[in-house]
């Protein structure tokens, strides 16, 4: 018997080649017309470009970011938790309510963090 | 190589991925007859009877327009863009099952799994890990395209993306608290066996995932990422022809995903009471297990029937509201749904559904009291409750 992953490393390949095929298909299939200037030109209503559109953005973004991947981390090492305090059994493996509480100052300093980034004002947009 | 191992998940592969190009196919159509069903139009009702040809005459058009790479853009992510969000949306269907078990057929050994990949304990992580890579093909087409619409629309629905991915993940834990799995028939078999679906304990859970479902598939109140008046298509502005349709085809498998996450994680998937309830996985017949699959399609069929109502039932948030809902409000009633099912978990009975129903219907009635109290009569988030801090 193969590993319990073996198909989804073959649905891996085989979906990324079925998008790949997609893609060359309708290179292959559709005209192949003359390029000019105008139709190379990216789309700005109507307008000749001014500027490279790869310019320097909003600095919020680049917080959010920050603050996307901490949050997603805290909650990634919630699940293992939740799957062992989770289902029908009695506490943690059964251990009591010892690893409830330390979850439960887990919880506290995520949201002290994330209170402490709503007052510094990264999730304020103008 | 001929062996189970290999022929059984290509069979279910090649099924998979053609029900699903075909459902995202006939999904445009049903979309568009819908949209008209609102609008008190006919929709489009030429191509065969019913329409019901439009969505192989819509393929053709795709494969038979010219396909046109802008001259600045990066010709090699420009390309990957779309492969890399279109294998993402079908991938996230490895570990998704749709239905229970099934009998022996063909000569494979019984009972066959529903799903590609039966043996992966991390169904639910692996989903939304795989569907959040999605977030790479709008980045890269947003940035390849080398256009200011293409770039401001990959940038903004980034951000919404990864912001609604947080209180999605957070409003998961409290249902997988009450399943104590991250397997997704697991999640099923324990509804199934309760009788209880998860929807009705863990009502404020549901809601924050549904409404990061409709941000994450990029839905109407939310679909920010290519709202046409302000960012004309948004990051896929440059890309025509077959390119600009698998980004549409990833786009409604999206949906598809949200709705069967929600099916089978808060609506019990393939149980119905009376109908179709708990048995062992070797002991299901054929009409068994058909029936079983038809519940758990009709569940999805609903929800995704439901998608299209809110697309024309509501109005598109701004920019600033939308981070707002997601961060100001989402995350905060997640983290609430997580402490109250972590209590309740903790210091209830574990089978004393009927006292878990009533301690999360009451923190959702407290949640709503509290909105209410915060929200002023036009309905926009008061100046107290958001735009101060």
């Amino acid at each position: 018997m193969t590993s319990p992953a073996f198909p989804v490393f073959l649905f891996v390949v085989i979906s990324t080649v079925m998008a790949a095929s997609i893609l060359m298909i309708a290179q292959l299939v559709g005209p192949k017309r003359r390029r000019t200037d105008v139709k190379g030109m990216p789309y700005e209503s109507g307008m000749n470009p001014l500027h490279d559109a790869r310019q320097r953005f909003n600095i919020g973004f680049y917080l959010l970011a920050i603050e996307f991947l901490v949050f997603d981390v805290e909650i990634l090492i919630l699940l293992p938790w939740a799957v062992a305090a989770g289902g029908k059994q009695t506490g943690t493996l059964g251990a009591g309510h010892g690893v409830f509480w330390v979850v439960m100052v887990f919880l506290v300093i995520l949201t002290v963090g994330f209170a402490y980034t709503w007052r510094k004002g990264v999730f304020k947009w103008k | 190589m001929f062996s189970q191992d290999w022929i059984e998940p290509l069979i279910k592969m090649a099924v998979v991925i053609g029900a699903i190009q075909g459902a995202v196919a006939y999904l445009v159509l049903a979309e568009r007859r819908a949209a008209a069903f609102f609008q008190d139009r006919v929709g489009p009702n030429r191509v065969g009877p019913f329409g019901l040809l439009q969505p192989i005459a819509d393929g053709l058009k795709f494969i038979l327009k010219e396909e046109l790479i802008p001259s600045g853009a990066h010709k090699p992510i420009f390309l990957l863009a779309p492969v890399m969000i279109l294998a993402s949306a079908t991938l996230a269907f490895a570990t998704v099952p749709v239905g229970y078990y099934f009998p022996a057929i063909l000569g494979l050994k019984a009972p066959i799994a529903m799903t590609i990949a039966p043996g992966m304990d991390i169904g639910l992580l692996f989903v939304l890990a795989v569907s959040s890579l999605g977030v790479y093909g709008v980045i890269l087409g947003g940035w390849a395209s080398n256009s200011k619409y293409s770039f401001l629309g990959g940038l903004r629905s980034s951000a919404q993306l990864v912001s609604y991915e947080l209180p999605l993940g957070l409003s998961l834990i409290g249902a997988i608290l009450l399943s104590g799995s991250l397997r997704m028939e697991t999640i099923m078999d324990a509804q199934a066996e309760s009788g209880w679906w998860w929807v009705m304990l863990q009502p404020l859970g549901f809601a924050v995932f549904l409404i990061s479902g409709f941000a994450e598939a990029a839905r109407l109140p939310f679909d920010l990422p290519e709202c046409e008046q302000e960012l004309v298509a948004g990051y896929h502005t440059e890309y025509t022809a077959m390119k600009f349709g698998m980004f549409a085809m990833a786009e409604y498998m999206h949906m598809i995903t949200v709705a069967f996450m929600a099916v089978i994680i808060y609506f019990g998937g393939w149980h119905l009471w009376y109908i179709a309830p708990a048995i062992p996985a070797n002991e299901v017949g054929l009409i068994g297990a058909l029936l079983r699959i038809g519940i758990l399609q009709a569940k999805v069929l609903v929800l995704v029937f439901f998608f299209m109502w809110v697309r024309w039932s509501f109005p598109r948030f701004r920019y600033d509201q939308l981070m707002a809902i997601g961060w100001k409000i989402m995350i905060p009633l997640g983290l609430v749904n997580l402490l109250a099912s972590a209590v309740s978990q903790e210091f209830l009975a574990k089978d004393a559904y009927l006292a878990k129903a009533v301690v999360s219907w009451l923190v959702l009635g407290a949640c709503f009291v509290y909105g209410m109290l915060n929200v002023n009569p036009q309905g926009a988030p008061s100046q107290h409750a958001l735009a101060k801090v």
